[in-house]
């Protein structure tokens, strides 16, 4: 195998400047899969039939792979004439994807409060929404923080996805140059070599708060 | 094209999809126990090793790694079928998951049980094969149901390598007949139907095997 050093260190920058698309996409997803994620299993709990119904959603987007996901906004949404850009498709798709599997989080954390908290809330005479946000999300937060952190992580790992509907961010770009040069190994190693040592360090830093959130919880 | 004429088209590259689900899970599930078991037992610079490969195959971007392998073993002179090639990564992506639910499972296990092992005069592979595996296995059963769901999904991936599985199937099919809405959602149905009855599965074994373990997921 000949692996050009020197080509390798030229394509850097080219794939390093498409990280930004990368991180937008990622943070846009993240926001939005825990909006999603959180209505998703608020929802479920108010009432039976809402029961029944996201439980069967949130399965269904857990049962379907996020590629498949993807071409289905990225095909059909413009059948219906609603033309986005792929990059906001691609946000569209990793939010739905995600918001299955955080709204199992919520799950755990809202079970995971006291059953008194609810009760005290009721008691002072909050409201429903007032009582979800004041009194039990706060005290939830900590109980899903490092496991929304690992979605998190698995959301920018995704990103990579976003190459599959032609979205130009750091994957993309990578293979936009192995394409024009026909050297695969090189670009595909410079992107590999990112991706991982960003995914590890934010893993670094999810072990650092399970374990500060660990020691605060301790009494 | 009617509804049924569209899922049976798609339904035609199930073969592919099931041959890399089941050629992945022959990679994944040996190098979940060699893995997860050699990070059990092994110390210092073995067990720096051992999770410096899990880590690599755990989180690097699985479809990076596909690209990166597809295109980049031929520079080597391995010239590996693309099926070859897909269920190896998706397999050793999943199984590095698995890995980390062995490695769990085993630590969860008692001490007192090896150290009983011990008194009675056993080896220590004895007492790994005959008191800490069997004791172990039944915890990383919702896991690995999980991974297998995953693993389903995964499979779409190798439709980017040339692969006629049911997603590559979905996009000839709207080559030829434009109507996206139909067939994509054909798609969806069909990864549906084969990872529904896993998901129901895993959730009743979840909850018979013990509540409150935090399962990993990923892409």
């Amino acid at each position: 195998m000949t692996f050009d050093v020197a080509y390798a260190l030229s394509i850097v920058p080219k794939i390093a400047s498409a990280l930004g698309a990368t991180i937008i996409v990622a943070f846009l997803s993240c926001v939005f899969a825990s909006l999603l994620g959180f209505v998703l299993e608020v929802t479920r709990r108010s009432g039976v039939a809402m029961s029944y119904l996201m439980r069967f959603t949130i399965d269904f987007i857990r049962s379907t792979p996020l590629l498949v996901q993807l071409y289905f906004f990225y095909f059909v949404l413009p059948v219906y004439g609603i033309k986005l850009p792929a990059l906001l498709i691609g946000v569209i798709a990793i939010s739905i994807y995600y918001s299955g599997y955080l709204a199992e989080v919520f799950k755990a954390g809202i079970d995971g409060v006291d059953k008194g908290q609810f009760e005290g809330a009721k008691a002072l005479g909050l409201t429903r929404l007032q009582g979800v946000l004041l009194v039990i999300a706060p005290q939830m937060l900590r109980n899903i923080a490092a496991p929304m952190g690992n979605y998190f992580i698995g959301i920018f790992k995704s990103t990579p996805y976003l190459a599959a509907i032609a979205v130009h961010e750091a994957f993309g770009a990578a293979l936009d140059i192995a394409s024009d040069t026909f050297r695969y190994t090189e670009p595909m190693l410079v992107v590999g070599a990112i991706f991982l040592g960003i995914a590890l360090s934010l893993a670094w830093i999810v072990r650092r708060l399970e374990a500060y959130l660990a020691i605060s919880t301790r009494h | 094209m009617s509804f049924v004429d569209v899922l049976s088209g798609i339904l035609q590259g199930l073969g592919v999809t099931l041959t890399v689900t089941a050629l992945g899970m022959l990679y994944a599930v040996p190098f979940a126990f060699a893995a997860g078991i050699t990070q059990h037992v092994s110390r210092g610079l073995a067990y720096g090793a051992i999770t410096a490969v899990i880590e690599f195959w755990r989180s690097t971007s699985v479809i990076i790694l596909l690209y990166g392998f597809y295109y980049t073993l031929p520079t080597a002179g391995l010239r590996l079928s693309a099926i070859t090639v897909g269920s190896m990564v998706l397999g050793l992506h999943i199984g590095a998951y698995g890995s980390q639910a062995v490695r769990g499972a085993l630590q969860a296990v008692d001490k007192g049980q090896s150290e009983a092992g011990r008194a009675i005069g056993l080896r220590d592979w004895q007492i790994l094969l005959l008191i800490e595996l069997p004791q172990a296995l039944l915890a990383m059963v919702p896991t690995f149901i999980n991974q297998f769901i995953q693993l389903v999904k995964g499979t779409a991936l190798v439709s980017l390598v040339t692969l006629s599985d049911m997603t590559f199937r979905a996009k000839e099919i709207s080559q030829l007949y434009y109507d996206p809405p139909k067939i994509y959602f054909a798609l969806l149905v069909a990864y549906f139907i084969l990872c529904y009855p896993a998901t129901i599965a895993g959730r009743w074994i979840e909850r018979r095997v013990g509540a409150g373990r935090r399962i990993v997921h990923d892409v």
